[in-house]
């Protein structure tokens, strides 16, 4: 999994993020995330690389995971 | 229903076989080679299979006609590897004309059809992705093919009581309609079920759980032409947003499942009113007959050893799954075809006994496997919290657009051949070869299957061009050359072939199609090595 900076404009994806979810109700946002996270996930395409970033939010957010 | 030549239900004619006196009611004692327990799909292909190897087999069975609980449809998906076992075993044909052969499967959720596939693309074998076909069919083909096999003894109406593992054997205690008597054989192939007593006896250790999904499972005929696909919607609104699948089968009547609420009342599922209505949502306007119809709750059980002593467990009674994906069925039926030639191969003192091991291995590894897809599945139909379904509906909602979305869509992964790469017996190599259609030395046509036949197990050891003629003066073994000849082997052509195999190789195939070892120009011993891997003379003792 790549830690080090990837995004060309950080700054401009973390903008069109917010702007995206302007206006939504939490469970809308949700959904937001869900469609973005498959979409990206398709993008990645990498198994290990995937596997590993699932772990790492997991982490994150508490407790280890079973994956 | 005994008595009758034939016991009807749902409209259905089946068979009933006849009760005859076991010679040990009169005093006979003998030793009996192999004896199967259990006359459902995977005993009797047990019997067929070791019977067609001319290895003697008794098969117990309580009951006296195919089927159980009525006429109920039960496994009714054959997935490619089952008919080319089947094709083996000579009932191939029988169930082609039977039954329905389909390759086409849709995924629906609600009105929108997410992705249709087509398993026949890209297909190599001689017989077609699956065929539907109620499962009192297949049984009862098998018989009818036992009774021609001289090896087979079927015993009706003898149920098994009791067990007793002796040094040396087995002992069986059995009960008929005119008494008991004890039966003692070398090896015993438990195949009654999900409930066997055997297992129990035995003590043998299992890990099971009960499902709370439920579902009704409805065999039907309706007044209504319907493609002879598989349909399976993720979600149908004429099911209150739960899954459904939708199958053809033989004698115009369709397999209907649907997916209850959790804790649905069982005895709700079936009520007859509740059922016409649903089916009604379903279809719309129809004449509707309903041939069967039932509650079905699933449940999941896995042994820990598929083998204890001399008794080998295959079928339910080792393994019970999540029917999504017909994997239940057919892996029984592979788990027989597995026991089988390893007993035949044991038997003709072709393989230690060791290679006997080599079943729980495989086989357990295969159903632990099977059981994993199928979880995965109902994970995906049932969700377990409001974020999984809120996530699964995310995923459908993808899948209505984007192709890559409709690889995570899991409305049941359909079954297939489980690969033995990770055995003890294999080198290189572990999958099941598809059933080639080839042109045979003789000139005639017809598949690999063909040169598979018993008796005994014989392995396959196919050369393609550019590898040196093999020495085979030791053991049952049969060469061929593909497509050009090699030396003095018979030679064997079809443009298949070379799907499967490079110039300069060899590959070894065991009697149960999956391939042992796939080596490159194999030099001195190299070759002998392999397949005495494959006979289980690595493992220890």
């Amino acid at each position: 999994m790549r830690t080090e900076p990837n995004i060309p404009d950080a700054d401009g994806i973390y903008e069109a993020i917010i702007a995206a979810n302007e206006g939504l109700s939490d469970a809308q946002s949700e959904a937001f995330l869900l469609r973005f996270a498959l979409l990206l996930a398709n993008q990645i395409g990498d198994q290990q690389v995937l596997l590993e970033a699932i772990k790492t939010a997991r982490e994150m957010v508490g407790g280890n995971t079973a994956v | 229903m005994g008595g009758a030549a034939q016991a009807s239900g749902g409209g259905y004619q089946l068979p009933v076989f006849p009760y005859r006196r076991p010679a040990e009611l009169d005093g006979e004692r003998k030793r009996y080679r192999v004896v199967v327990v259990g006359g459902g799909l995977s005993g009797l292909t047990a019997a067929c299979d070791l019977a067609s190897r001319g290895v003697p087999v008794v098969l117990l069975d309580e009951d006296d006609t195919v089927g159980v609980r009525g006429a109920s449809s039960r496994g009714i998906v054959y997935a490619q590897k089952t008919l080319e076992i089947f094709d083996r075993l000579g009932i191939y044909p029988r169930i082609a004309e039977k039954g329905v052969t389909w390759s086409v499967g849709r995924v629906l959720a609600d009105d929108d059809m997410l992705y249709r596939f087509d398993a026949a693309r890209g297909s190599l074998s001689k017989q077609p992705p699956f065929i539907n076909l109620q499962q009192f069919y297949i049984e009862w083909f098998l018989v009818d093919r036992l009774a021609e096999l001289p090896a087979a003894e079927l015993r009706w109406r003898n149920r098994v009581t009791g067990i007793e593992l002796r040094a040396d054997h087995v002992a069986l205690a059995v009960e008929t309609p005119e008494g008991s008597y004890a039966l003692e054989a070398d090896w015993v192939i438990d195949a009654s079920g999900l409930q066997s007593l055997i297992r129990s006896t035995l003590g043998a250790e299992m890990a099971a759980e009960l499902g709370e999904d439920r579902w009704c499972i409805s065999d039907v005929r309706f007044e209504k032409e319907l493609p002879a696909e598989r349909w399976t919607w993720a979600k149908a609104a004429f099911n209150d947003g739960r899954a459904v699948w939708q199958h053809p089968m033989a004698d115009g009547v369709w397999r209907l499942d649907y997916q209850m609420g959790p804790h649905a009342d069982p005895r709700m599922i079936a009520d007859p009113a509740t059922v016409r209505d649903r089916l009604r949502r379903h279809l719309g306007e129809c004449e509707v007959e309903i041939v069967w119809v039932g509650p079905y709750g699933y449940r999941t059980q896995l042994m820990k050893h598929f083998r204890q002593d001399r008794v080998f467990f295959i079928g339910d009674v080792a393994h019970v799954m999540n029917p999504f994906g017909a994997r239940g069925g057919n892996s029984g039926v592979q788990d027989a075809e597995n026991i089988a030639w390893k007993l035949a191969a044991v038997l003709s003192d072709a393989a230690p006994e060791a290679l006997l091991d080599s079943y729980d291995e495989e086989r357990r590894a295969a159903g632990a496997h099977n059981i994993h897809v199928t979880t995965r599945t109902i994970r995906f139909l049932a969700p377990r919290s409001p974020f999984e379904h809120r996530f699964r509906d995310a995923v459908l909602d993808l899948a209505r657009r984007y192709d890559f979305a409709r690889a995570l869509v899991n409305t049941g992964r359909l079954s297939v051949p489980f690969d033995y790469a990770a055995s003890r017996l294999t080198t290189n190599g572990g999958a099941a070869m598809p059933n080639l259609p080839v042109t045979l030395p003789d000139g005639t046509h017809g598949a690999l299957s063909d040169l598979l036949c018993g008796p005994g197990a014989p392995f396959l050891v196919l050369c393609f061009p550019g590898a040196a003629p093999p020495d085979l003066s030791a053991g049952s073994a049969r060469a061929y050359a593909c497509g050009e000849p090699i030396g003095p082997l018979p030679v064997i052509r079809g443009e298949a072939l070379r799907q499967i195999g490079k110039p300069g190789e060899v590959l070894v195939i065991r009697p149960d199609q999956h391939l042992a070892a796939r080596l490159l120009r194999p030099e001195g011993a190299a070759l002998a090595a392999a397949l005495n891997k494959a006979l289980g003379k690595e493992i220890p003792r």
